[in-house]
């Protein structure tokens, strides 16, 4: 796959704080998480990206533009969707995006076109010419992903798209983002919640106070790990426990009123699977504990 | 029961990828131009946002359409010829394009700030300089055209209300490039002096009674430094009337109308007042650039 962001000893400070540290990054196109607590220094790295900031050592490359020779040729092939609130109030959603479409280089017509359309996209299609001030919250996110796409930018900056939404909005969100890689369009996605990059990226990027921690594919940090819960209720773990070490299996309760028991093929399965029934027990669940990146990113940042 | 079969269907349109031309950081600024004057002149917004606009427009014609209506009133009588309101008079009188410039450059500047909406506008391909020019381009189009179109009804109004349309044409020959230029000088000036005052804070109230209040107060410290030295009744003038800020654009334009500073100007008289008042000009002009320049060096 080929690279769309390609950072060597990106260094960034301001003042006495350093926001990146030395960073080098080599970033396919898809889906890329950029996960990292508030400060890591994600939007700092949007910035760089998009060449609104000089950095202090290294070099940025983005869609295969090196941004310190040609920010506006960088900036013309990326898309900014900012974390923060930054739409003109008292103008329709059809008009801000067709505004931004045309700030992004498309012919008038071409970009009221394409506002239209990706308006209908992010579901606003019914909205478009309502002003964005009279918008809720999941509204003027939605506005903002339809600002960002609508020149048809090779790469998506989606700094914490899904902050300040409910859950509905939120899963609303993450599935339009998800569409838009499967449509071809290379999407980095900024966020502090960890689960919204396990469900839709390909790639994961961890930044912890400005240093890289991970940088690897997501499907090689959420392996699995050898071991599967059993859920039985709180009060039969330890007769379960026992009865499951009896036959030779190593089990430890996790604190919830489950047992994570270390399994070595579908024959240890066999063996819980039995036991849990010679004890007449209640098997609630009985699942393959995978890694989530809140392991990993446990694991990779000393400051969290 | 009918039997018929649907052949409707639905289709998700997705996202279809753009493959056709596109402009680089020139189109972007152009675009930005558009939009701030179509902000400017209340184009696709509520009717309340046209009103300043068209109510300006409607001013700055009335001095026009009284003089054409004059002019053909007195027509074949001793008083033909009588001039209301002369073309270096009309240029830059009307405090309502002050007005407008006050309320119409902080309402396309400041709420880009306000709103944030600035980091957005820099995340495109164009610079800090395009949007600042982009700004001052919008407002002096605005200033321009109210300067300049109202200009153009009083020419074409005296020329069809005179006795030989032709010969008003090679009488007033001259005025065909003053007029212009000077409304080109002032609409710079308030241009760059509306963007400069509008970059500086982010509420379009403070920014449009700033604007007032500097012209203002400029005026009335020129005014009060004048008559103080009696500069305003004798024929020597008054150096210190080169403070009014208000004023500069319209020696400008007496400079271009006449040659020299008019008479009627508290500056008449004045040594070098020519030579002054150019520098004065530009030295606003300068310090609004480098302002401009300054709030949008680097992009937000």
């Amino acid at each position: 796959m080929s690279s769309i962001v390609r950072v060597h000893g990106l260094t960034k400070r301001y003042g006495g704080v350093t926001a990146l540290d030395a960073v080098d990054l080599d970033l396919p196109a898809g889906r890329v998480g950029l996960v990292g607590a508030n400060g890591a220094g994600k939007t700092t790295l949007f910035r760089l990206l998009l060449g609104l900031s000089q950095p202090d050592a290294g070099h940025v490359e983005v869609c295969g533009v090196d941004v310190a020779a040609d920010p506006i040729g960088a900036r013309s092939r990326i898309g900014y969707m900012p974390e923060h609130d930054c739409l003109p109030l008292d103008q329709t959603a059809a008009d801000v995006v067709a505004t931004f479409g045309e700030l992004g280089g498309l012919p008038v017509r071409a970009a009221r076109q394409r506002a239209s359309e990706v308006l209908d996209l992010v579901g606003l299609d019914e909205a478009r010419f309502r002003p964005v001030g009279g918008f809720s919250t999941g509204m003027r996110q939605r506005t903002k992903l339809a600002q960002a796409i609508v020149a048809d930018p090779e790469l998506v900056l989606l700094d914490e798209p899904t902050a300040g939404l409910d859950p509905s909005g939120r899963e609303e969100m993450l599935a339009l983002v998800d569409r838009l890689g499967g449509f071809g369009v290379a999407v980095v996605l900024a966020t502090h919640l960890l689960d919204d990059v396990a469900r839709v990226c390909d790639h994961v990027v961890m930044l912890d106070a400005g240093r890289l921690v991970t940088d690897a594919p997501t499907e090689t940090l959420l392996h699995q790990t050898g071991t599967v819960t059993v859920d039985v209720g709180p009060a039969a773990v330890a007769a379960l426990s026992a009865a499951l070490a009896a036959r030779g299996l190593r089990a430890s309760a996790d604190g919830s009123g489950s047992l994570e028991v270390i399994v070595t093929g579908d024959h240890d399965l066999d063996t819980i699977r039995d036991v849990v029934a010679e004890l007449a027990l209640p098997l609630h669940r009985l699942t393959n504990r995978l890694t989530s990146l809140d392991d990993v990113f446990t694991r990779s940042t000393p400051t969290s | 029961m009918s039997s018929s079969v649907s052949t409707g269907a639905v289709y998700d349109r997705g996202y279809r990828p753009y493959d056709g031309p596109r402009g680089g950081r020139r189109a972007a600024a152009a675009a930005l131009y558009r939009t701030s004057l179509r902000r400017a002149v209340g184009l696709r917004r509520p009717w309340r946002q046209k009103v300043a606009p068209a109510v300006l427009l409607g001013i700055a014609v009335i001095p026009a359409v009284i003089n054409v209506g004059i002019g053909y009133l007195t027509r074949g009588t001793p008083a033909e010829g009588f001039e209301f309101i002369t073309y270096r008079e009309y240029l830059g009188v009307s405090s309502a394009l002050l007005l407008f410039v006050a309320l119409v450059a902080p309402d396309i500047v400041c709420p880009d700030r306000r709103q944030r909406v600035l980091p957005l506008i820099f995340a495109r391909p164009l610079t800090g300089r395009d949007y600042g020019l982009a700004k001052v381009g919008a407002i002096f189009t605005c200033v321009f055209a109210f300067s300049f179109l109202p200009q153009v009804v009083l020419y074409v109004g005296q020329m069809l209300v005179s006795d030989g349309a032709l010969d008003y044409l090679s009488d007033h020959t001259a005025v065909l490039w003053q007029v212009p230029i000077a409304a080109a000088a002032l609409a710079l000036f308030y241009a760059l002096l509306g963007v400069a005052v509008a970059s500086l804070t982010g509420r379009r109230m403070v920014a449009g009674a700033t604007l007032l209040g500097i012209t203002l107060v400029s005026s009335a410290i020129a005014g009060i430094l004048v008559e103080a030295d009696g500069g305003d009744t004798v024929p020597t003038g008054h150096a210190a009337a080169l403070l009014n800020i208000l004023a500069l654009p319209l020696r400008i334009r007496d400079l271009i109308f006449l040659g020299r500073i008019g008479e009627d100007a508290p500056l008449s008289g004045v040594a070098g007042g020519g030579a002054l008042s150019i520098a004065a000009y530009l030295a606003v002009v300068a310090i609004c650039v480098a302002v401009i320049h300054q709030r949008y060096r680097t992009a937000e």
